[in-house]
């Protein structure tokens, strides 16, 4: 049964330009999308900065009005019936803002468990088991600005399990965070699953969408430009090969060249401490490093990697592709 | 029906305090001591020395309970304000907006500690009053003081929950703060007789907070009884719930308004 059903979904945003001679302009920030999301599916929402995944999310948890099309979750209008939705959704923005750092991980908690009606019996009881969930028990009393961004992050998903919400919404939970912090984080994340909740991600990491996520929808530019399985979409680069190059200094003349070419499918740079990695998707696997390394003549090349295709290479190719 | 009346009482309740912790910029002790308790003992000083010099008044009393009762504004209007765009500051608007708590008990509740903290400021001010320019309280109706101070704290409250709600749509609240304030120091009849004003400036005076209250301590404290200053009160009381209900239909439609453009964290 579908608990999230989206529908031609647009939003625009007015922007006015200029001081003195003020012209008004339209930025398209969600074009048209439609998808579904089951009971009790993580559903992954991937997609480069600006692509539209943070205002997709702000419609389904009634911050922002849809220009165009509709939400309904759990058979409810997310513009009609905000209020009553309210009680029955769960979220969280990215980032360490969004708690009272003056206050303790518990008086945090406390407030928003009287905002979200909960009775004060309910709310004691409950605030210890989500700080043990959330691995915060020892710092419940502390004020949130002693917090690290993990725990705060932490603190954030346990104030958006308080009313136990059916569904949650987490847009970018990870981001910022050390590995470690993204690996607790995401262990929450898979025992929430387990509980049967209905959750939407957004991630830039695709090891994490990959690892998460039973459904992926890829978002560029407002549109979905994919949506599948994890193994649907590595399958559409399942015919390709990647071609890893270490290459130190700037590589930006040669970049059209290396596109031209014939076993040239799709091709990003990645930036790894003093060097760069050029990340080339071709069918020709490793008989296309000769002529590119011939092709790079001039520059200075490190390792050169040929392996097989991962989720992020889909993404990859997805999102060049749309450009 | 009791138990959403129980709900909306815990949100306020609990709102009041924690909200007054969480986003008082003055709550440290330094910050307190300097503004709410120093403050107001030298620019008493300075009106008083200042008013005295100009008007050749050999009674300080009149800017002493001036000024002591403009300390409510201090609590009143920076106080509820910060604890009104605080919020926006510290991105937790946009969740507060994310629950299906009552707007009402909501935003009343971010001006309840300020209420309080505001008859201190209050008393703190005419105890310096006592202390340094000898304010003679002996002819003083005590319970008809403690009215006029709560009813005068009550209102540039309101006033504050309505420039709180100003600071959701600008960018820098304080600065309209500042003016409010230093016009009430004006046209509130705290170191000017109102009725010494051109009409003009009377008409000001009749709308904002303070002015009533102002008259009403001084009657009191000159041993006035309660039902002389009630008219007083009542004007001032109702000057309060204009503001407020003011600042109350700004807050909703600033929701409103800002989840149809995208506006909520903006700034």
């Amino acid at each position: 049964m579908n608990v999230i059903e989206v529908s031609n979904l647009r939003r625009v945003y007015n922007a006015n330009v200029g001081a003195i001679r003020r012209s008004h302009k339209e930025i398209v920030a969600v074009d048209g999308i439609s998808f579904h999301i089951e009971g009790g599916e993580l559903f992954g929402l991937l997609g480069p900065n600006g692509a539209g995944k943070t205002t997709t999310v702000k419609m389904l948890t009634t911050m922002l009005i849809p220009t165009d099309g509709s939400i309904r979750i759990l058979g409810l209008d997310v513009v009609r019936d905000a209020k009553k939705l309210r009680s029955r959704i769960g979220f969280i923005y990215g980032g360490e803002r969004g708690l009272y750092w003056r206050l303790s991980g518990i008086d945090n908690l406390r407030y928003f468990g009287s905002l979200y009606h909960l009775d004060p019996q309910a709310t004691r009881k409950r605030i210890p088991e989500l700080l043990e969930m959330v691995g915060l028990s020892e710092r419940g009393e502390e004020k949130v600005e002693g917090y690290s961004r993990g725990m705060k992050q932490r603190l954030h998903v346990a104030r958006a399990l308080l009313h136990d919400p059916e569904v949650l919404f987490l847009d970018e939970p990870t981001l910022g965070l050390d590995p470690v912090g993204a690996r607790d984080l995401r262990t929450i994340i898979r025992n929430l699953q387990a509980e049967n909740k209905t959750i939407l991600l957004t991630t830039h990491y695709m090891l994490e969408a990959d690892a998460l996520c039973q459904r992926i929808a890829v978002i560029n530019k407002g549109k979905i430009v994919a949506e599948g399985s994890p193994a649907e979409l590595k399958s559409i680069v399942s015919d390709l090969s990647v071609i890893e190059v270490e290459v130190f200094g700037s590589v930006d003349d040669f970049l059209p060249t290396l596109r031209a070419q014939s076993f040239v499918d799709a091709l990003s740079i990645e930036n790894r401490e003093q060097k760069q990695v050029l990340l080339i998707q071709s069918p020709a696997g490793a008989e296309a490093v000769s002529p590119l390394l011939g092709l790079l003549a001039g520059v200075r090349v490190g390792k050169v990697i040929v392996r097989e295709p991962t989720l992020e290479d889909a993404y990859i190719r997805l999102v060049e592709e749309d450009v | 029906m009791f138990r959403t009346l129980n709900t909306n009482i815990r949100i306020f309740l609990q709102g009041a305090y924690l909200s007054y912790v969480a986003l008082f910029a003055w709550i440290q002790p330094a910050h307190y001591l300097a503004t709410k308790v120093m403050g107001p003992f030298f620019y008493m000083i300075f009106f008083v020395l200042m008013g005295a010099y100009i008007s050749g008044r050999n009674d300080a009393s009149f800017y002493v309970i001036g000024n002591a009762m403009q300390a409510a504004a201090l609590s009143g209007i920076y106080g509820v304000s910060m604890s009104i765009d605080g919020d926006r500051w510290g991105g937790t608007l946009i969740y507060l907006f994310g629950t299906p708590a009552n707007r009402l008990a909501l935003f009343l509740g971010r001006a309840f500690m300020h209420l309080l903290d505001g008859i201190l400021g209050v008393i703190i001010g005419l105890v310096w009053g006592v202390l340094i320019f000898k304010l003679d309280l002996s002819q003083t109706n005590f319970l008809a003081l403690a009215l006029v101070i709560t009813t005068t704290v009550f209102s540039t409250a309101g006033m504050g929950l309505m420039l709180g709600c100003l600071g959701l749509i600008t960018r820098n609240v304080m600065l309209v703060n500042n003016t409010i304030f230093f016009l009430l120091l004006v046209f509130s009849g705290a170191n000017v007789e109102v009725s010494s004003l051109p009409a003009w400036a009377q008409t000001i005076s009749s709308m904002v907070p303070l002015t009533r209250g102002i008259a009403a301590a001084r009657l009191v404290i000159d041993g006035q009884s309660l039902a002389m200053v009630w008219p007083l009160l009542q004007g001032e009381f109702l000057v309060g719930v204009i503001y407020a209900a003011i600042g109350f239909l700004m807050f909703r439609q600033f929701e409103i308004i800002a989840i149809r453009r995208g506006t909520l964290e903006a700034f």
